[in-house]
C-alpha cells in the first residue's frame, strides 16, 4: 500500500451544524441507515449458517395431476350446481331463490375462510423467513445489516393486538449494537409478554392432557384426547403470536411441528424424556396409567414448545431442558396427588 | 486461658485470615473482579459507571443484555463496607460525570475498594431449594495503573531488571530523550563507595524522564518503577529513587559492602518489599475474574512506537497473574483467574460500524497473552466497550457520499465537534502503514450521566461485559 493511494478514508472534521442527527432517541431506523458501500461489504461475506435444505420442487407430472384434478372437480361441482339451480328454478321460483341464496352464502363463507387460512399461511411463511434472517444475522458481528430486518419485523407486527409494546421494544434497539446483538436484544425483550402467555398455555394444556390420559379408561381414547388438546393448544399459541389461526395454517404448523420433532432426532427426544424422567426421580411411585399420562403431558409440552419456536420470528434462546424439567415435576406431583385422592 | 483460646493462639494471624476467607467462600458467592489496565485506560470511569448502573438496577432497565436483568431476576444492589481499605470515591466520581458541565474523573493516585451486594432470584426450581434469593458479593478495587507495571519486578532481581530497562532505554524512541541521563549513568563507578547525593540526583532525573515519556508525543506505557513515576514530592523517600544501571558490570568480584551497586540492590529489594509485594499479596493474588481495559485508540493516534510499547507493557503485566481452571478446591485455597475479558475502551470514540474492527484490532494486540491463557483453558474474549458514552451517532454527506460520523464535545475546550475519526485497521499496521493522516481520534468530554433514569444508550456493551464476567453467578 503506497501512502499516496490508500484504501482507507482520511479522518475529517465536519461542521456540527450541517449534519443530520441520527441519535437513537429519534427513532431507530435513521441511526442504522447504511452507507451504500457498507451494505455491499456485508453481502460479500460468505454465508456461515447452515443453509436451509432446498425445498423439493414437485415434478411436472405431479403438478399436471393436481391442476387437472382441480379443474375436473371444479368443473364437476360447477356442472352439478348449475343443474341444481336449473332444476330448482324449474320447480318453483321461490325454491330457486332459496337454493341460489344458499349457494351464495356458502361461497361467501368459503371464500372468507380461504382468505383467513391463506393469511395464516402467509404469516407462518413470513415468520419462517424472518427467523431464517434472524438466525443468519445472529452469527454476524457486522453492523447495519439488521436495519432491513427491523423494518420487516415492525411490518410483521403492525396488526398485532400488542403491537405497541413490541414496536416500542424494536425502537429501543441501540444504535451501537451490531447485528448479532440486535437479535439477542430483541429475542429476549420484544416478545416477553407473548412468551409468558404461551408458556402458561403450554403448561395448562400439558397438565390437562396428562391428567385426562391418566384418568381415561380406554387406551384408544387417549390418543384422541391428546390430539384434541394439542390442536387446541396450537390454535391458542398461534393467536398469542398473532398468526391467524385458520385451519390450513394450523395443519401447516402441525406438520412443521411433527417435522421438527421427527428431525430433531430421536436421540434428542430420548435425551429430553430420559433426563426429565430421571431428573424427577418420582416416576417409580406412579402407576402405569399415570406414567402414560406423564408421557402424554410431556409430549404435549414438547409439541407446544416447538410450536412456540415456529411461531416466533426470533430465535428462541431459553434453555428448553429447564422448561421441560419444571413441567415434568409439576405433572408428576399432580398425577400422584390425583391418583391418591381418587383412591386408585 | 480456655481451650478455645489455646487453639486460637496456635493459629497465626495470617492463617486466621486465610481460614476466614475459606469459610466465606464456601457459603457465599464472592467475586473478586480485577479491573486491570494501564494508566489512562479508563479503569475509574469503568468502575464508576458499572457501580452506578448496578445501583440503579431496581429502577432502570439500563443493562438489557445482562441475562438476569432481562429476566427481571435482579432484585437490587447496595454497597457494603469494605473494611481495611480506603472506600472508592464513587460519589465524587459520579458527581464529576453527572455535573452540568461533566468532566472525566481525575486519574487515580491511590488504592481504593468498593464492595457490592447484589441480590438475585435463582433461575431454576432445583436451585431454589437453596433459597429463592441468592446474594453475590462483588469486590472491585481501583488503583493507579502505573502500579501494575511494578508487579513483574517481583520476579526479577536488580541486575536483570537493569538489563531489561537498558535495552529499552537504548532503543528509539527513548534513547533520544535519555541520552544525557544515560551518559551520567554510565559515568558512575558501581564498585566504588556509594555517593548518595549523586545517586539521588540521578534518581530524580530518572523520574522526570519517566514522566516526560508518559506524556505525548511519546505516550509510552512500559514505565517502571510506577511508584517513582507517581511520586510528586521534590525529595521523595530515598528507597523510592530507584533507577537501572546501564553500564556493563561484572559481578564476578561480588558486590563490595557500601558500594553504589550494593546500595541500588538494597533499594530495589526494599522497593519490592515495601510497595509492590503488599499490593500483590493483598489484592492481586486472589482474583477470580479479570477485565483488561486497553486504550487502542491512543496507540493508533501516537504511532508505531507507542503501539509496540503498549503491547510489551500488556504482555508483561499479564505474566504476573495466575490463570487456570478454578476448581472448587482451588476456589477455596488458591483462587485463580478463570475468565478474562479484554476490552477496548472508548468504543464511543469511533463510529459504530468500526466496533467489529476495534474488537479485531484488540485481538491482534493481545494475541500472545491470549494464547497462553487459552493453553491454561481460561476463557477469554475481546470486546469494544464504552463505560460512559460521550458521543452521538450522526451522519454527514461528503463528496456525495453518506459518511457515518460522531458528534460530541472536545475534552479540552468543550466546543462541539463533529468528526469522522478514521477506520480501525483489521491487521496490525506495518511500518509503512503508520500514515500521518490516517487516524484522528480526539478525546471527547463526557455527556452528562443522569443520576437516575439510566438507559442502555448511556453506555456501550457494559451489560455484555458484566454478563460475560459475572453472568454464571446469577443462574
Amino acid at each position: 500500500m503506497s501512502s499516496s493511494k490508500h484504501d482507507w478514508h482520511r479522518p475529517t472534521f465536519l461542521d456540527p451544524a450541517s449534519i443530520e442527527n441520527t441519535d437513537t432517541r429519534q427513532g431507530f431506523i435513521p441511526a442504522t441507515d447504511i452507507p451504500p458501500d457498507e451494505a455491499e461489504a456485508v453481502d460479500e461475506t460468505p454465508e456461515t449458517g447452515i443453509p436451509e435444505p432446498k425445498k423439493q420442487k414437485s415434478t411436472w407430472p405431479a403438478r399436471a395431476l393436481t391442476a387437472s384434478l382441480i379443474a375436473l372437480l371444479s368443473l364437476a361441482v360447477g356442472a352439478e350446481l348449475y343443474r341444481l339451480l336449473d332444476w330448482s328454478f324449474g320447480l318453483h321460483t321461490l325454491l330457486g331463490t332459496a337454493v341460489a341464496s344458499l349457494i351464495i352464502v356458502c361461497t361467501g363463507c368459503g371464500l372468507w375462510q380461504l382468505r383467513r387460512s391463506l393469511k395464516g399461511l402467509r404469516q407462518l411463511r413470513h415468520t419462517r423467513d424472518l427467523r431464517t434472517e434472524a438466525q443468519r444475522l445472529s452469527t454476524r458481528n457486522s453492523h447495519g445489516g439488521a436495519a432491513h430486518f427491523l423494518n420487516r419485523l415492525e411490518a410483521h407486527y403492525r396488526d398485532h393486538p400488542q403491537q405497541d409494546s413490541i414496536i416500542q421494544q424494536i425502537h429501543q434497539v441501540d444504535s451501537s449494537y451490531n447485528d448479532a446483538e440486535v437479535i439477542r436484544f430483541l429475542s429476549s425483550h420484544a416478545l416477553t409478554k407473548q412468551d409468558k402467555l404461551a408458556r402458561a398455555c403450554i403448561r395448562k394444556h400439558s397438565l390437562a392432557a396428562g391428567t385426562l390420559v391418566a384418568l381415561s379408561p380406554w387406551a384408544s381414547f387417549d390418543m384422541l384426547l391428546a390430539g384434541w388438546r394439542n390442536l387446541r393448544m396450537l390454535r391458542e399459541i398461534m393467536s398469542i403470536y398473532g398468526v391467524a389461526p385458520g385451519a390450513s395454517a394450523q395443519i401447516r404448523l402441525l406438520k412443521q411441528v411433527f417435522h421438527s420433532i421427527a428431525f430433531a432426532g430421536i436421540s434428542d427426544l430420548a435425551l429430553d424424556a430420559g433426563s426429565t424422567f430421571l431428573g424427577t426421580g418420582l416416576t417409580s411411585g406412579l402407576s402405569s396409567r399415570a406414567s402414560q399420562g406423564l408421557g402424554a403431558g410431556l409430549f404435549t409440552a414438547r409439541t407446544g414448545l416447538t410450536a412456540m419456536e415456529l411461531c416466533r420470528p426470533l430465535p428462541f434462546n431459553v434453555r428448553r431442558n429447564s422448561v421441560m424439567k419444571r413441567l415434568a415435576g409439576e405433572l408428576v406431583t399432580q398425577l400422584a396427588t390425583g391418583a391418591r385422592t381418587s383412591g386408585r | 486461658m480456655g481451650l478455645t483460646g489455646h487453639l486460637t493462639s496456635l493459629i497465626s494471624d495470617a492463617h486466621k485470615d486465610r481460614l476466614q476467607r475459606v469459610a466465606e467462600r464456601t457459603f457465599e458467592q464472592h467475586l473478586n473482579l480485577a479491573v486491570t489496565g494501564l494508566s489512562g485506560s479508563g479503569k475509574t470511569v469503568f468502575i464508576t459507571a458499572l457501580v452506578h448502573h448496578l445501583l440503579q438496577l431496581d429502577q432502570d432497565n439500563s443493562l438489557p443484555l445482562l441475562e438476569a436483568a432481562a429476566e427481571k431476576r435482579l432484585l437490587g444492589c447496595r454497597p457494603i463496607d469494605a473494611p481495611g481499605t480506603r472506600p472508592f470515591p464513587f460519589k465524587g466520581n459520579l458527581a464529576a460525570l453527572s455535573a452540568s458541565e461533566p468532566h472525566w474523573p481525575r486519574s487515580t493516585r491511590d488504592l481504593s475498594q468498593i464492595r457490592l451486594a447484589i441480590r438475585y432470584r435463582r433461575s431454576t426450581s432445583i436451585k431454589r431449594l437453596l433459597g429463592e434469593w441468592g446474594t453475590v458479593y462483588l469486590n472491585i478495587i481501583d488503583y493507579p495503573g502505573e502500579w501494575l507495571l511494578d508487579l513483574p519486578m517481583l520476579q526479577q532481581d536488580f541486575l536483570s531488571w537493569s538489563q531489561q530497562q537498558t535495552n529499552l532505554l537504548q532503543a528509539s524512541p527513548r534513547v533520544e530523550a535519555a541520552a544525557q541521563w544515560l551518559k551520567a549513568n554510565r559515568a558512575i563507578d558501581w564498585h566504588a563507595p556509594a555517593n548518595l547525593a549523586q545517586l539521588n540526583q540521578l534518581g530524580l532525573e530518572f523520574r522526570d524522564l519517566l514522566q516526560s515519556f508518559r506524556e505525548p508525543p511519546h505516550a509510552l506505557s512500559m514505565l517502571q518503577p510506577g511508584h517513582l513515576l507517581l511520586s510528586e514530592a521534590s525529595s521523595p523517600e530515598q528507597d523510592l529513587l530507584l533507577f537501572p544501571l546501564t553500564a556493563e558490570v561484572s559481578n564476578e568480584t561480588g558486590t563490595p559492602e557500601g558500594s553504589a551497586l550494593a546500595e541500588m540492590t538494597r533499594r530495589y529489594r526494599s522497593y519490592c518489599e515495601r510497595w509492590v509485594r503488599p499490593f500483590y499479596t493483598e489484592h492481586f493474588s486472589r482474583f477470580d475474574r479479570q477485565i483488561i481495559l486497553t486504550d487502542c485508540l491512543k496507540t493508533l493516534n501516537q504511532g508505531e512506537a507507542c503501539f509496540d510499547d503498549m503491547q510489551l507493557a500488556l504482555n508483561t503485566i499479564l505474566s504476573s497473574f495466575h490463570y487456570g481452571k478454578n476448581s472448587l478446591f482451588r476456589r477455596l485455597f488458591s483462587p485463580r483467574i478463570d475468565r478474562v475479558l479484554f476490552a477496548a475502551t472508548k468504543a464511543d470514540h469511533v463510529t459504530a460500524n468500526q466496533h467489529a474492527n476495534l474488537d479485531r484490532f484488540l485481538e491482534l494486540m493481545v494475541h500472545d497473552a491470549r494464547k497462553e491463557m487459552r493453553f491454561e483453558s481460561v476463557q477469554t474474549r475481546c470486546m469494544a466497550l464504552a463505560s460512559v458514552r460521550s458521543t452521538q451517532a450522526a451522519q454527514a454527506r461528503k463528496d456525495g457520499q453518506l459518511l457515518s460520523c460522531l458528534k460530541g464535545y472536545r475534552k479540552e475546550t468543550g466546543e462541539p465537534v463533529a468528526l469522522f475519526p478514521g477506520e480501525i485497521p483489521t491487521e496490525l499496521p506495518r511500518a509503512e502503514d503508520w500514515h500521518q493522516d490516517r487516524f484522528r481520534f480526539i478525546d471527547f468530554a463526557p455527556r452528562a450521566l443522569p443520576r437516575s433514569g439510566l438507559k442502555p444508550e448511556h453506555h456501550i456493551r457494559l451489560d455484555q461485559a458484566l454478563e460475560y464476567l459475572t453472568g454464571d453467578l446469577f443462574r
